[in-house]
Formats: structure tokens, C-alpha cells, sequence
């Protein structure tokens, strides 16, 4: 009889044990953010980590991934590489992570070994690096854009369209951000019959930039892009270049075609134009249901750091899903094959065309110009998908 | 009150550890620092090993400028020298770390006397911003130089092996960080016993007065500066094989004021100095960090306390070097001078 009592306990405690264990399985998964509150890409930082916040907070108000909650935990980093990888050694030393956000290129290299030796989380992050670009040296992580290089090759495609021929000046800073896209913008601008007459290199936030708008000057292109900054020294080089009546077009990249930065140019940014992965906040042209619920839930302008970060959030957490709809466990390699399983996925208009994920980017973009009279940025051209 | 330290003999009064005590304190430490990465977690291990690169490149410093009294902002350069020979031979040749390391604070050596050059005509302000010139210079070498450095996209560095074990987890390389860097104090603090440290303090005391006592100026000057940069480039060198990449970008300008930073806040010219300034300056910014996270304020206290903790850490700073001038350090010996002289209070 003692025997019999004994063997009913045990199996009591084995099926409360199995029930513990079956309720652990559905803990939440972990989407952890070095993300740079303060520093130099605080502006940015702060704009992402609102947007990751939202859409971790929809996603959850909406019953989470398969019942599982998402649970988002960033650390400031002040957009250092040091800084960043104590932010991720923390994070990870305290939650199971299944999803990160990196603040930089940078970061994102240093901390590739470690991902890969974890082989448990999907990264994604602020840079659009071309060295990132790559599912053999990368393999779990992707960018939520087109990288550098293929932003500047959407811009060339525009040109090639617009004015076959047309003779281009690519002004970059010089750092690793700046010098990212040039070599490809050289073969590319050649392959789509376009005059590269000018490369012009400048300090990162230059101020003095006359000796370059005389060398601009001189070569007289149609286009001038800008490569590497966010603002200066670009207002200091179009009100110049105005001053001295050329009548270049002005092109930016990503990080210096936000709204907010555009319009901070002054008046001189007249039809200043550029690409961008995005549709702006006050965008209303087509479908954007998302883009509907981010103006109902934040009735004030949102940058485009804040869509970047909701649309990271958005594409890690349909990797997570997609992964957990396949039965298959939250590693990073079974993450990376679900996200690059999305073909003609619709974001909810935030890419304002369904996209694809076949490497570690999403090679779409528009472009978009300023129009100071209405004081927004109005399209110019139709997504470009580049092939 | 401490007894029984009379010192009968100058050897004895010269030793490093005088006392029993201090032996004891100091084992005890030694198998602390053995036993840590048991216990830690990899936060704190990565840590651990941050503070011990900045540890050994703030040594460099202070040898440079809190012993001999040459002001410069050029120790994150030579870092870079260091990290990227480092980086090359790993890549290239793969020679072992070891030596590696070593040709890294060779290499950085060789950079600190040519920087080091002008310090005969100038000094103070002077000098620091001559040595600014070394940042801009390897700054210029390592972006511009592609096919060695890779460029502005630098190079990722293979992990260091040891023994067929590939030194790639934050447990592995401590075991590589610390104790080079507990070698390179010990370097640094018997430097000052011998006629080259004694020569060092002379000239920050008084270069006159010095040369008048027959010390070379210029030889000892650049000794100073090709030892401070040996230091950091042995620093640069650990820098490399812990991040496993190094690029143009990774030797900034704020770095060496970093390092000026904690010299002064640890306390310039002592060794414990350069330990406490830099375990303030590399954990503070995070200790402050885990207060913020245990504050209960919910909702963006991550967005809205960001800011307040850079400021609270300038502040920190700033008290220090009006309170105590001379560093943690002065502050560690009054605590050690209590417990001396305790029940007195004098």
C-alpha cells in the first residue's frame, strides 16, 4: 500500500513537472536592442526604439506570436561598439534572446562570431552596409532596406530614366558609412551609360566646403549625390552651389532624407531628392492600413528611424512566426530560411509594393523630392525593385 | 594602529609589497581574479576584460604623463598601431599571438618616438596637440592604405589560438587579457625602482633641474614615449583579438581622451592610480546604467534616464577633480592610512 502511495505521488509530481516544463516552452521571446539613446545617432535611436515599441506592443494587445508575448529589452549604447556588445552581453546574460536590433555596421560585424556561436538569434539593425549584405558571411542577420550600394543604384536607375547620359557626381565623407557605395557606383553608373564626372571625399560633418562646390562647379554634373552624412555639410553645399547658379539636381541616401532633415535645409532644398525605402508618415497615396494605425496611434509626425524600427520589429517577429507555424525551434538558421521565405509580402503599406527577402536585403526603394511650398516630400518616381 | 613594519634594510624598504599584510591582500586578490570567471556571467566576464585592455593601455599613459609629465592625446592612435599589426600578422601569417603582440607594441613603439620627437621643444598644451597629429596620421594610414588594412571596412581578426584552443568567448580571452595585464603592472611599478623611472619622475618634477643632474632629456623623453606606446599598443593589440575587428574608426580621438581621463581620475603618477581610473571610467557608465535599470519608474525610463546618466557620469568627473585632485587613488591611500593608524586618527 505504501508502495502504491509512493508511485501515485511520483507520477502526480512527473505530470506537474511535465506541465511545468510544457508552460515554459511557452515563455516569451526575447527581442533585445542596442539601440543609441544618446550620442551622436540619439535623434535616430530614439525615433527606432518608439517604433519597436509599438509594434511590439500591437503585436502582443493582439495575442502575440502563436500565445507566446514578445518581450522587447533595449539598452543604451550612445551608437559605441563597445558600449553595444556590453548592451548585448547583458541582454543575453539575463533573457533566452531570440531577436536583436544593432545600432551600427559596425556592431553588427564585431558581433557576428557571437551570434553565429549562438546560432539562436536573427539580427537586423540600422546599418545598411554592403559588407552585411552577404547570407555567407552574415548568414542571421538582413537589413530592413536596400544596403548603400544598392540605395545609390536606385538613385542611378532614376537618373539613367530620367536623363539618359546625364552626367553624375557622387560627394561621399570619408568614412566607412561614406565610402560604402562608391566602387559599385563607378561600374553601375558605367553599365547604365551615365558620366561619373566627379567623386568628391569631405570630413564627415564638414562645415568649410567651398573648395568643393568650386571642384562641383567645374565638373557641372546633372545629379550630385550625397553619400555619408545626415545633414551637414549638405545645406552648406547646395546654398553654394545655388549662390554660384548651378543647376545640378541634389540627391541624398537614407539617413538624410527624413522628413524633418530635409526640411531643416532651408528653402535652397527646393526639389532636393532622394531614396527612400519607406513611405512617409503623411504619405496617404495607396493601401498603407499600418501607416493608417501608426497616425491613430501617434497623431504627431513619426521620422523615418520610427518605420524602421516598427518594420524590424514587423519582419523579426514574422521570421519568429513563420518559424513556429513550421514547428520548427527559434534558431537563427530556421529563422533566416522563414524570413527568406517572404515573397510578395505586404507590409501594411509601410514599403508602399509587396516585398521579397531572397538575401540579406530588400533592394526597394523610391524616390522621393522635397516640395517646400507644401513642406513635405512628394514622390518622384515608382518603387524601383532592383533584380 | 600598524606595528611591526620597521625596515631594516633599503631592499626591504624598496620591496613592492611591504608588508605581510599586503602579500595577503594580494593573493587574496590573485585568486579572486582566478576564480571570477567561474562565477561570472558573460556580461560581467566582457566586462572583466574591457576594463583589463584599458587597464594596461592607461598604465602606458600614465608612465608617459603622470610619471614624466609629457601631456599627449595620442594613445588611441598608437592602440591602433598595435591592433593593426596585430591584425595583419594574425591574418597574414598567422604567427602566434603571443608574438604577435608583441610585434604590436613594437610596431606602436616605433610610432610613439617619432610622435614623441617634438617633446624636447614643446610641452604641456603644446605637446597634447602635437600628439593629436598622431590620430590624424594613423588615421589616414589605416583608411587609405586598402590592400594592408583592408581599408575603411578594416579587418576581422581570427581568434587567437592557444595550444589548438581558438581564444574566441569572453571566458577564453580573459584568461589571456588579465594576466598580461597583472604582467604589465608589474612592469610599470618595478619600472620606478630602477634608474630609468627614478630618471622619468625627475623631469616631471623639474626638466631642468634634471638635465642639470646629467639626465639625457631627449633620450629619456622618448624612452618614456616609446614605453607609453609600447604599453598601448600591446592594449591595441588585446583590443583586436577581443572585438575580432578593427577599422579606421575604432581609434577615435575621444578614446585617448578617455585614457587622459582616467589617469586623472584614478590619480596621476602611481600605478593604482592607472587600475582605479580605469575601472571607473569603463565600469561607471555601466554600474550607473544598472542603477537606472533597478530605479521603479516603468513605462520609457530607459529614453527619458539615457541622458541624465551621461550627465550624472560628467558630474562624477567633474567633483572628482575638484574634491580630489590627485585620484581615487589619494582616496584609497586615506582609507588605507585609517585602518594604519586606527584607533589614532592622525
Amino acid at each position: 500500500m505504501q508502495m502504491k502511495k509512493w508511485i501515485t505521488a511520483l507520477t502526480a509530481a512527473s505530470a506537474m513537472t511535465m506541465a511545468a516544463s510544457a508552460s515554459a516552452q511557452q515563455e516569451d521571446i526575447v527581442l533585445g536592442g542596442s539601440i543609441p539613446m544618446t550620442g551622436v545617432f540619439a535623434f535616430a535611436g530614439i525615433a527606432i526604439d518608439q517604433g519597436i515599441k509599438d509594434y511590439v506592443k500591437m503585436l502582443n494587445d493582439a495575442g502575440g506570436i502563436k500565445g507566446r508575448k514578445v518581450l522587447y529589452v533595449p539598452e543604451d549604447t550612445a551608437y559605441k561598439v563597445d558600449q553595444s556588445m556590453a548592451a548585448y552581453k547583458k541582454i543575453t546574460s539575463q533573457h533566452k534572446v531570440n531577436l536583436y536590433y544593432a545600432d551600427s555596421t559596425g556592431f553588427s560585424k564585431t558581433v557576428n562570431p557571437e551570434i553565429e556561436r549562438a546560432g539562436s538569434i536573427l539580427m537586423t539593425g540600422a546599418s545598411f552596409g554592403k559588407e552585411i549584405n552577404d547570407p555567407k558571411k552574415y548568414p542571421s542577420q538582413f537589413m530592413v532596406g536596400p544596403d548603400y550600394t544598392e540605395m545609390v543604384s536606385i538613385l542611378l536607375n532614376y537618373i539613367a530614366k530620367t536623363k539618359p547620359g546625364a552626367k553624375v557626381a557622387l560627394v561621399y565623407s570619408d568614412t566607412e558609412f561614406g565610402r560604402d557605395p562608391v566602387d559599385e557606383a563607378r561600374d553601375t553608373a558605367k553599365k547604365l551609360n551615365l558620366n561619373m564626372v566627379a567623386e568628391i571625399v569631405t570630413p564627415p560633418t564638414s562645415v568649410d566646403v567651398s573648395a568643393e562646390v568650386i571642384k562641383l562647379r567645374r565638373a557641372a554634373p546633372d545629379y550630385t549625390i550625397f553619400h555619408g552624412y545626415v545633414l551637414a555639410p549638405i545645406p552648406e553645399f547646395i546654398n553654394q552651389a545655388k549662390s554660384l547658379g548651378m543647376k545640378t539636381e541634389f540627391m541624398g541616401t537614407f539617413w538624410s532624407m527624413d522628413h524633418q532633415t530635409v526640411m531643416r535645409m532651408g528653402d535652397n532644398a527646393d526639389g532636393f531628392m532622394g531614396v527612400m525605402p519607406y513611405r512617409y508618415y503623411y504619405d496617404t497615396e495607396g493601401k498603407s492600413p499600418m501607416l493608417e494605425k501608426i497616425r491613430q496611434l501617434r497623431p504627431e509626425y513619426q521620422t523615418t528611424g520610427y518605420t524602421q524600427g516598427f518594420l524590424a520589429a514587423m519582419l523579426l517577429t514574422e521570421a519568429a512566426k513563420r518559424t513556429l507555424d513550421a514547428g520548427k525551434p527559434l534558431t537563427g538558421s530556421n529563422m533566416k530560411t522563414a524570413l527568406n521565405s517572404i515573397s510578395n509580402f505586404d507590409t501594411g503599406g509601410l514599403i508602399g509594393t509587396p516585398i521579397s527577402i531572397k538575401g540579406n536585403s530588400i533592394p526597394v526603394g523610391r524616390v522621393y523630392k522635397a516640395d517646400m511650398k507644401q513642406k513635405k516630400m512628394v514622390p518622384a518616381s515608382d518603387w524601383i525593385t532592383l533584380k | 594602529m600598524r606595528i611591526g613594519s620597521a625596515k631594516q634594510s633599503y631592499r626591504v624598504d624598496e620591496a613592492l609589497f611591504d608588508s605581510t599584510t599586503q602579500q595577503t591582500w594580494f593573493g587574496v586578490l590573485v585568486l579572486m581574479l582566478a576564480a571570477f570567471p567561474f562565477v561570472a556571467n558573460d556580461y560581467w566576464l566582457y566586462l572583466a576584460c574591457l576594463v583589463s585592455i584599458n587597464i594596461a593601455s592607461t598604465i602606458g599613459l600614465n608612465i608617459l604623463t603622470g610619471y614624466t609629465g609629457l601631456v599627449s592625446l595620442g594613445q588611441a592612435a598608437f592602440m591602433g598601431l598595435g591592433a593593426y599589426t596585430v591584425a595583419i600578422l594574425q591574418i597574414r601569417y598567422g604567427t602566434p599571438f603571443l608574438l604577435n603582440l608583441l610585434a604590436g607594441g613594437v610596431v606602436a613603439m616605433i610610432g610613439g618616438i617619432v610622435v614623441g620627437l617634438p617633446s624636447l621643444r614643446v610641452k604641456g598644451l603644446y605637446l597634447a596637440i602635437a600628439t593629436i597629429a598622431a590620430g590624424f596620421m594613423t588615421h589616414f594610414l589605416f583608411s587609405h592604405w586598402a590592400s594592408l588594412t583592408g581599408g575603411t571596412g578594416g579587418l576581422t581578426v581570427p581568434p587567437a589560438t592557444f595550444l589548438g584552443n581558438e581564444l574566441d568567448t569572453s571566458f577564453r580571452i580573459y584568461w589571456f587579457v588579465v594576466p598580461i595585464t597583472v604582467l604589465m603592472l608589474f612592469g610599470a611599478a618595478n619600472l620606478f625602482r630602477t634608474r630609468i623611472g627614478r630618471a622619468f619622475i625627475a623631469i616631471r618634477d623639474r626638466d631642468i633641474s634634471a638635465a642639470v643632474l646629467g639626465i639625457p632629456l631627449l633620450r629619456y623623453k622618448l624612452m618614456s614615449f616609446a614605453l607609453s606606446s609600447f604599453y598601448a599598443g600591446v592594449a591595441g593589440g588585446m583590443f583586436a583579438y577581443f572585438f575580432r575587428l578593427v577599422t579606421p574608426e575604432s581609434f577615435p580621438l575621444i578614446m585617448s581622451i578617455f585614457f587622459l581621463a582616467a589617469v586623472i581620475v584614478g590619480g596621476m603618477g602611481t600605478i593604482l592610480g592607472s587600475v582605479l581610473g580605469a575601472v571607473f571610467m569603463t565600469l561607471v557608465p555601466e554600474l550607473l546604467k544598472l542603477i537606472v535599470g533597478w530605479l521603479p519608474l516603468g513605462g520609457n525610463a530607459t529614453l527619458v534616464l539615457s541622458p541624465v546618466r551621461t550627465i550624472v557620469f560628467g558630474l562624477m568627473i567633474v567633483l572628482f577633480l575638484i574634491l580630489e585632485p590627485h585620484g581615487l587613488a589619494e582616496i584609497w591611500r586615506r582609507i588605507r592610512r585609517v585602518f594604519h593608524l586606527w584607533p589614532f586618527r592622525t
